[in-house]
């Protein structure tokens, strides 16, 4: 796949799982702490910001995580700061677009972050093992004998 | 044994069905040779040319230029380049690399890493990477995409 093309899928995969985050916060707020969910909406400049996170938060991917041939030592170092670095970006773009006006708000935004983050590697994880069962109950079918 | 030919309009709709009561040596040649496991090719080692089977082959990489193709029996220099031995060999055999070949017969099991590349384990407990890249072609060959 083209840089291009990656950072693009990146850029919207990115965008959709801080949309999902947003979504969490709005019900969080909703449930636990009593607000209308009704009165809870986005502002153009606020989807903006969105998709604006989701492309910068994409560099850090396409520098860190493309090289799939590296030892599982290194690539986990370079995981971290993804992670880190991820993390950061999403914190200052939410301060620059005021995404939350309290400290609670930032934490609970954090909170979501690194589950949301988990969650992206976890079912990333299971699909490789899907792959992997399939492949190998295909291999079993036309694996020479020796 | 009753042979039935249908044309089809690409190469990738082309496949050979075989009903057979029992798999007899004589179908296993015919799966051989549709599968282009039984062609053969010139290779050498210590100043010696051979011929081997397709069949006989792991993997062959290319290093510095350089094709190796690895057996049971070992390793040796081959003269062709990667792409030729990819488009004459076809089949059960697909680049899991940039740099390397493999056949995909020989394989025991893989298994992902994190990083998602794939380590293959092979028949003579050799580990190659499958680049992650490679997998919808590995997929496809196996009839899985």
């Amino acid at each position: 796949m083209s840089k291009l093309k990656l950072w693009f899928v990146q850029t919207m995969m990115i965008s959709f799982a801080i949309l999902v985050g947003i979504i969490i916060e709005g019900v969080v707020y909703s449930v636990f702490m009593g607000e209308d969910l009704a009165s809870f909406n986005l502002s153009w400049l606020q989807l903006l910001s969105v998709v604006l996170t989701g492309a910068f938060c994409s560099i850090p991917t396409l520098i860190w995580l493309t090289d799939n041939d590296l030892p599982k030592s290194k690539f986990i170092i370079r995981l971290v700061l993804h992670c880190i670095g991820l993390y950061v970006i999403v914190s200052l773009f939410g301060l620059l677009f005021k995404w939350y006006q309290h400290i609670d708000g930032f934490i609970m935004m954090t909170v979501i972050y690194f589950l949301v983050y988990v969650f992206v590697w976890l079912v990333t994880l299971w699909l490789y093992k899907r792959d992997d069962n399939k492949i190998n109950k295909a291999l079993d079918d036309i694996r020479d004998e020796e | 044994m009753q042979v039935h030919l249908e044309k089809v309009n690409s190469k990738d709709e082309e496949q050979a069905v075989i009903k057979a009561f029992e798999i007899t040596d004589e179908i296993k040649g015919a799966i051989e040779l549709l599968e282009g496991e039984s062609k053969g090719f010139a290779v050498s080692r210590e100043g010696k040319t051979y011929i081997i089977r397709a069949s006989a082959v792991y993997y062959i990489e290319s290093v510095d230029k350089k094709t190796f193709v690895y057996t049971k029996q070992g390793c040796y220099d081959c003269k062709y380049r990667l792409y030729e031995l990819e488009t004459m060999l076809g089949g059960y055999f697909m680049r899991c690399s940039k740099s390397m070949i493999i056949n995909l017969r020989k394989v025991r099991n893989v298994r992902s890493q994190i990083s998602g590349r794939i380590d293959a384990t092979l028949l003579n407990d050799e580990v190659v990477v499958i680049s992650r890249g490679y997998v919808k072609e590995v997929k496809k060959r196996l009839g899985l995409g």
